[in-house]
């Protein structure tokens, strides 16, 4: 009983300790996730942004095809313009990639929540071990 | 310590001479030979995908090893009546544990090792160079294993065998989800899943292959906080599962 009242508190303590978490979209800075980025880059299109058609309309049942073409337009475009290509440098965070970067490796400010859990974890386990055999000599 | 080392070289005996080991190797080995002829499609760094594949093929092969080598120990040794005279005398309930699961995580470790060095031999084999992190990654995959050999042994204790493979599995696939994916499992009661999540462990901490494959550098201070997150969740679920066990009645 005194074990479980011991694990509950420990428990409990763990999870007002967690009210941020490892969910690295939610806790990380605007620098981290490249909100900077977008905001200076003239050049870059959001990547939540509706893509807008000017020249033609859809129809319901060639939207599919409709998007191939676009999508088929675009790499040409890429290609065309050349020297006037949106390009990255290898290892930037850019569009499409904030998963990548949104991984605990890349991601130093919660490498501290790292430390804090596993010195949780810790204690509840030395917790769930000792403290039986303590109360067990005890009754002794 | 010592009837534990002894006890757990007993058990490594017992798992060497079984032949599911043998198999999972076998279809890890024959995984990385088939993600070894890869087309590079005109792709330059072809080693890339073989490196990403790998690294995830030897990640899987660390849950299927968890699975096949401790879900069936402790039913096992309960059916064939060797469970109470070993706890009886020679060993505490605790010390069975520790002895059984630290036979497990050796050939678990030599596995995924021969895993590791088959892949560094599929890379140079196609002429691609063997990035420097390389071993530390694997090390991460392996202390997944450890952790997942832990859950095992856990479930093992009050589950039956066909029942815990599927929980491992479930609870494999749910701790590489962020917050907001589980929360969308359920949406109807956001608080209560978040609360879930917390609890469970975040394995993506053990994932660098993407990085690895790109070759961009990973500090080492990383390794170190990532290995103990992994070991400070293993020591957990060993105590839990020793909490379960020391409270069965095994009559």
């Amino acid at each position: 009983m005194k074990l479980t009242f011991a694990f509950l508190t420990s428990a409990l303590l763990l999870l007002s300790a967690c009210r941020t978490d490892y969910d690295i979209e939610e806790v990380a800075t605007p620098q981290h996730l490249g909100t900077d980025h977008n905001d200076d880059c003239v050049e870059c299109e959001d990547e939540d942004a509706e893509h807008v058609h000017t020249d033609h309309e859809h129809d319901a049942d060639t939207s599919e095809p409709d998007l191939l073409r676009d999508e088929s337009d675009e790499n040409n475009a890429s290609v065309i313009s050349g020297s006037d290509r949106h390009v990255h440098d290898a290892g930037q965070r850019n569009h499409g990639t904030g998963w990548f970067f949104n991984q605990p490796w890349a991601a130093s400010f919660i490498w501290g929540k790292m430390v804090r859990d596993s010195v949780i974890l810790l204690i509840l386990s030395a917790v769930m071990l000792f403290v039986p055999g303590y109360l067990r000599k005890r009754r002794r | 310590m010592k009837p534990v080392i002894t006890f757990a070289l007993m058990t490594l005996r017992n798992l060497l001479r079984r032949r599911t080991i043998w198999g999972i190797s076998i279809v890890i080995l024959i995984a990385l030979f088939g993600i070894g002829q890869i087309p590079s499609y005109g792709i330059s760094n072809e080693g890339r995908f073989i490196l990403d594949f790998g690294l995830f093929g030897l990640e899987i092969g660390a849950l299927l090893l968890a699975i096949g080598l401790a879900s069936n120990i402790y039913p096992r040794d309960r059916e064939k009546k060797t469970l109470m005279p070993v706890i009886a005398v020679p060993l505490s309930r605790g010390q069975y544990l520790m002895g059984r699961f630290l036979g497990a995580a050796i050939v678990e470790a030599a596995a995924m090792l021969v895993g590791c060095v088959g892949l560094m031999i599929i890379l140079v084999m196609n002429g691609h160079n063997v990035p420097v992190d390389m071993l530390p990654a694997t090390g991460l995959l392996l202390v997944e294993g450890w952790f997942l050999l832990a859950v095992v042994f856990f479930f093992s204790f009050w589950t039956s065998p066909p029942l815990n493979a599927p929980l491992t599995v479930l609870l494999f696939i749910v701790s590489q989800m962020s917050v907001a994916g589980f929360i969308k499992l359920f949406p109807q009661a956001p608080g209560l899943m978040r609360t879930l999540r917390l609890i469970l462990p975040h394995m993506d901490v053990f994932h660098i292959k993407d990085p690895i494959a790109h070759g961009i550098d990973i500090p080492g201070m990383y390794f170190f906080l990532a290995m103990l997150y992994g070991l400070a969740y293993m020591a957990f679920m060993l105590s839990l599962a020793l909490v379960v066990f020391r409270n069965r009645d095994l009559k």
